[in-house]
């Protein structure tokens, strides 16, 4: 028989786990809450400073607040969107007989199976070059940077999304069918209600890609659409790093990636569990 | 209400056939059992009716209009599944209000439908509920209310029973035959269960692989199945079958098995050079003096009934008495058969003779 390992040994091990994870976003706050004198005269991981400045200095700076105002307004359309497109694609593949469906949900994920790096020259003369309209360029766009993450996301939530589809049983569908309703409200009034953890999922996924992705952001925007992440890069110049003002601005990042994580928390735990044990 | 007609109706996927021209004539108000061993098309000419499967030659009629391209919500049914179907976001009321929901009726009337419905299903205590709350009987039930919300032209129930345990099928066959006698609404009701399609039919359709077997009343079928396949699917146990001859014996005729036993026929069986088969239901041969000897094999005793598996010479035999036997297998018994009763069926063909 297994020896069961005390409750203590439990709980021991999940706080040392959890201080691990949580050690450097502390350690990230402590660096922001300090003067850059400090952090290299009598570098020490306590909390005895609070140095505020550093905080007033990137709220009060318009230039940040435009990158982080960017990034929300990217990473929320493209969110939304590609969990819009890959529910309805998802509805198609998992409901139509659609000749050679499964090679197309196959070969959908394969612009993922390459670096972003590979893509970065095509897309760059793709945003400078093709999709100009007269003064208008796709390059330095919000709405370039969202249809560029969709093309990555897109393929990723589609494979993430697909379980849950498939998981809803098929007779939910006729049984609205014979009910009266239109293909639309069978999504609308049965599938969509059912699907919301997958779809949860999908979207805080699909936002922390494009919240996080810096390379891509960093070739294809220069000021318009510049997202917090490339922001950041400009602290560290030819003359030296501004520590305490980028670790300021890296926890301010991690707020709205809080905030949306807590809120959709519950359907992300049912999420990853969904059709793990038969109903 | 309204009278159903499936009429020429084929279903073909791709090159495979699986409906074979099928004819059935459903009168208004009518109790029709669509029966059937696993694939013979039972399930998937209900969808037909339904519209969930499209028509791929001949005709379904829903009170008189032809339905073949009208969608399923047009076709003014109510459709009872096998797995209930039930929504598991939306509460009981929810669920059976759906239909109604759907046709933008006013909310007051939705509710009192709905509280209507669940009175007739004893359903009042359990509206809050959401269907992962509630029993297999009870999400039967919540699945029936929600088709009889919508008061349609016809019942379509898609094996209901089957995942429900013995007991509980009983109460709810009784149910749903209460129900309709209360309606009175026309239904076609799928099942594999002949007990099922005997107890709760007007008129029984036996299908075999995309074929119309044979159509009739319950005890219409019973009495006088129309081939053999009909014969061994009707009725519980299932009826024996010899193979033999009718040969010309004292004036008369006999049958007289492969292995050499010679059985009554009914009075005026004229004798036949064809091979024939030989049926006659455990429940009509009696354990009486006077009849062919037959050595025990199995006893099962179910304390109304005994079932008594035997061998006639080589001819495996399994009758049903009333009597407990108080012999033991290895032993003998006389076995009586009533010539009255028994069924003749043509050995090739398997038709009744």
């Amino acid at each position: 028989m297994m020896r069961q390992s005390s409750p203590l040994l439990h709980v021991l091990l999940w706080v040392l786990l959890s201080l691990a994870t949580l050690f450097p976003i502390y350690w990230l706050f402590v660096i922001s809450v300090k003067p850059a004198v400090d952090l290299f005269t009598t570098p020490s991981l306590i909390l005895d400073t609070f140095y505020w400045k550093n905080y007033v200095n990137v709220v009060g700076n318009a230039t940040l607040r435009g990158y982080m105002y960017n990034s929300l307004i990217i990473s929320t359309s493209n969110a939304a969107l590609v969990t819009m497109l890959a529910f309805l694609s998802c509805y198609a593949l998992s409901r139509y007989d659609l000749a050679g469906k499964e090679n197309i949900f196959f070969w959908t994920i394969t612009n993922r199976m390459a670096p972003a790096a590979v893509f970065l020259l095509p897309f760059f003369l793709l945003f400078t070059q093709v999709f100009v309209i007269g003064e208008w360029r796709l390059y330095d766009s919000k709405v370039g940077m969202v249809l560029l993450y969709c093309t990555f996301n897109l393929p990723f939530a589609i494979w993430t999304l697909r379980p849950t589809m498939d998981g809803i049983p098929r007779e939910l569908d006729e049984a609205a069918t014979v009910d009266g309703a239109t293909t639309w409200q069978v999504i609308h009034e049965v599938v969509l209600p059912l699907a919301r953890p997958g779809l949860a999922v999908t979207f805080i996924l699909t936002w922390v890609f494009a919240w996080n992705e810096f390379l891509l952001a960093a070739t294809l925007t220069s000021f318009n659409a510049r997202t917090i992440t490339t922001g950041l890069s400009e602290y560290v110049t030819t003359t030296g790093t501004e520590w305490g003002t980028m670790a300021s601005i890296a926890v301010i990042t991690l707020i709205p990636a809080l905030i949306i994580f807590s809120m959709v928390q519950r359907h992300i735990v049912a999420g990853l569990t969904f059709g793990a044990v038969k109903e | 209400m309204a009278e159903v007609a499936v009429r020429n109706v084929i279903k073909k996927y791709g090159h495979l056939q699986v409906i074979h021209g099928v004819n059935i004539e459903i009168a208004d108000g009518e109790f029709v059992v669509l029966v059937g061993p696993s694939g013979c098309g039972k399930s998937t000419l209900l969808r037909m009716i339904a519209g969930l499967e499209s028509i791929s030659g001949g005709e379904v009629l829903i009170g008189g209009r032809v339905v073949n391209d009208v969608l399923p919500k047009d076709r003014d049914i109510a459709m009872v599944f096998q797995n209930y179907a039930l929504y598991p976001h939306k509460t009981v009321a929810e669920n059976m209000g759906f239909p109604l929901k759907l046709k933008g009726r006013p909310k007051e009337e939705i509710a009192a439908k709905v509280r209507k419905a669940a009175e007739i299903l004893a359903l009042e205590k359990l509206l809050d509920r959401y269907p992962k709350q509630l029993s297999g009987g009870q999400r039967q039930r919540v699945a029936m209310g929600r088709a009889i919300v919508r008061d349609p032209q016809v019942f379509l129930f898609d094996e209901p029973l089957s995942n429900l345990d013995a007991k509980l099928r009983v109460t709810m066959r009784v149910e749903i035959k209460e129900l309709h006698q209360r309606l009175k609404t026309t239904t076609v009701y799928v099942t594999h269960d002949q007990i099922e399609a005997m107890t709760m039919a007007d008129k029984i359709v036996v299908m075999r692989d995309g074929h119309v077997e044979q159509i009739g009343a319950p005890l219409e079928l019973y009495d006088r199945p129309a081939n053999v396949f009909v014969a061994g699917f009707i009725g519980s146990p299932a009826m024996n079958f010899v193979r033999g001859r009718i040969e010309a014996r004292d004036g008369g005729a006999a049958f007289v098995s492969d292995h050499g036993t010679v059985l009554p026929v009914p009075a005026g069986t004229a004798p036949r050079a064809e091979p024939v088969a030989y049926g006659i239901r455990p429940e009509h041969i009696d354990v009486r003096d006077g009849g062919i000897s037959a050595t025990i094999s199995v006893l099962e005793p179910t304390g109304s009934e005994t079932q008594i598996f035997a061998h006639l010479g080589g001819d495996a035999i399994n009758a049903a008495v009333r009597e407990r036997i108080s012999a033991r297998p290895g032993e003998t018994v006389p076995l009586l058969i009533d010539p009255a009763r028994v069924h003749l069926f043509d050995d090739k063909s398997g038709a009744r003779i």
